[in-house]
């Protein structure tokens, strides 16, 4: 059953900058775009690179730093290839300055 | 009522299959062709010298799409053919074999093909060039146990391939002709500091000479260098550049040496007729008229072209970007600079972490280059597609977001 698990700090997470999770060994990126937090798979599914290392934030769009694939942190949905598969996405929240995202 | 165009795309490279799903995701009905003459399809070249030739990735982990996925979409796909000849009157394909495809519109994404070098003896078993999967697969097979390799020519393909050969345990050895690695693209400056990277990595390299000829009884023995080197190798790979395949555009007069001609919407002289990817020079709003060979530019081209057919055409006007893998090193670098005035570096060369910004004499951004720093080549792409005049403390100054050196539209 899904559960929200706390991760860190939100205040970790600046406006317009990601950071991974390892959460029970799935690496999860979050970010913050206009004080809201998005929760994402953070592999890119083109080759395995972290989106949060290097990756371009511009809106909800995360652009791998790797290989260019985007996707829509919000959605998972990809944007532009060369990925051509989705990315998982998360339910996330701030309780009280704490971060915790839904497994 | 059913969409009755048929549209043809030929070249099953990257270009092609991407501007084949383009015209899906955008709504077409009609026929779709996708001829590509590799018997396999559509795959991704770049771990062609890196993953896939050092046995890390598989066929399956490099498709543009799986297999399946063309049947799914209703793409008629004849791989493993070659199209021999366009009927301009006619507006027809022909294929090797005799099939005939009339098309409505016709994408030509034919890609490069290596360079050969003019020397005697590459016709030995040995003497191996990398474009394609089997070239690769030889490679692989060449060197398995770890054998000593020369490498001709230290652009990127050479430089990449020495990179993962070194990787698995090869004794590598380069032929270079220019004064250091990748010197043509890149420079003295940055090309110094890829040479010191292979350096560190062990690999021996000889700049300023190039193959006199290839030696060896009935197989590659020994590569003899004008300069006088004899280097004794079991293997050699040429990485001499690339020239575009244009014969299918024989007797148009588009069958050019420097790339099939296009309008900066991707549409050949003739109306209909489109090109994109390796084989195309178009002609670019910020730097001219272009043939560019990279990775991106080959989807991003090939999703414009396929949008061109369909009547939604915009000016291509990408500002190019493309990496390169070199042991644990990423090389980013974006844009156009044949040469340039000025290198704005911000970073260090000497820790290899850096974005280098070229500016040509009148201070405008042209292109930048970066080791490890990836996130500024992406953010200059505005800067440089816009052809801003930079302030270059700003650009030298690790603090300041370039995204706020571009002004306003408007």
């Amino acid at each position: 059953m899904a559960e929200f698990v706390s991760v860190g700090r939100s205040d970790e997470i600046a406006e317009g900058e990601a950071k991974a999770f390892d959460v029970g060994g799935q690496e999860i990126g979050v970010s913050r775009v206009d004080g809201t937090l998005y929760a994402f798979s953070d592999i890119c599914t083109h080759r395995r690179c972290n989106l949060s290392m290097g990756g371009e934030i511009e809106g909800t769009a995360i652009t791998c730093g790797c290989h260019g694939s985007t996707f829509d942190m919000a959605t998972g949905q990809v944007l532009a290839e060369p990925a051509t598969e989705p990315i998982a996405t998360f339910s996330v929240r701030d309780q009280d300055g704490d971060l915790q995202i839904e497994i | 009522m059913p969409d009755r165009r048929s549209f043809v795309v030929v070249g099953g490279g990257l270009c092609g299959a991407t501007a084949v799903a383009t015209l899906r995701e955008e709504g077409f009905e009609g026929r779709i062709f996708l001829i590509g003459g590799e018997d396999v399809a559509p795959y991704e070249r770049p771990p062609l010298s890196k993953g896939y030739l050092r046995g890390e990735d598989t066929l399956e982990q490099i498709l543009v799409r799986p297999d399946p996925w063309y049947k799914e979409q209703d793409v008629e796909t004849r791989f493993g053919t070659l199209a021999t000849q366009l009927d301009v009157n006619e507006r027809a394909v022909v294929l090797a074999g005799g099939e005939r495809l009339s098309f409505d519109s016709l994408l030509v994404a034919t890609g490069g093909r290596n360079r050969q070098i003019d020397a005697p003896g590459t016709a030995l078993p040995g003497v191996i060039d990398l474009r394609d999967l089997g070239d690769a697969d030889a490679i692989r097979a060449a060197v398995q146990g770890g054998v000593r390799v020369v490498c001709v020519g230290m652009g990127f393909i050479g430089a990449e391939v020495a990179a993962s050969l070194r990787t698995v345990g090869c004794e590598v050895t380069v032929v270079e002709i220019f004064e250091t690695t990748l010197f043509r693209v890149l420079g003295g400056d940055i090309g110094r500091v890829l040479e010191s990277i292979h350096s560190d990595h062990g690999v021996t390299m000889h700049f300023n000479d190039v193959v006199e000829r290839f030696e060896g009884d009935g197989k590659l023995e020994r590569v003899v260098t004008k300069g006088g080197r004899s280097i004794e190798a079991d293997v050699a790979i040429v990485g001499v550049g690339t020239e575009p395949v244009v014969e299918l555009m024989a007797g148009t007069g588009l069958d050019q040496a420097g790339g099939i001609p296009v309008d900066p919407t991707l549409q050949t002289a003739i109306p209909g007729v489109f090109a994109a990817g390796d084989v195309a020079r178009h002609d670019h709003p910020v730097f001219g008229p272009m043939r560019i060979e990279h990775f991106d530019n080959a989807i991003k081209m090939g999703a414009a072209a396929a949008r061109s057919m369909l009547g939604m055409a915009e000016v291509f006007d990408d500002p190019h970007w493309f990496w390169s893998d070199q042991y644990d090193v990423q090389i980013q670098m974006a844009g156009f600079a044949p040469a340039w005035d000025r290198m704005i570096v911000r970073g260090s060369l000497e820790d290899r972490s850096f974005c280098a910004f070229l500016l040509d004499a009148a201070g405008v951004l042209r292109s930048a280059v970066s080791i490890a720093w990836p996130r500024d080549v992406r953010r200059s792409f505005e800067l440089i597609r816009r052809q801003i005049h930079p302030d270059q403390a700003a650009l030298a100054d690790p603090s300041v977001d370039l995204r706020s050196l571009v002004p306003d539209e408007g």
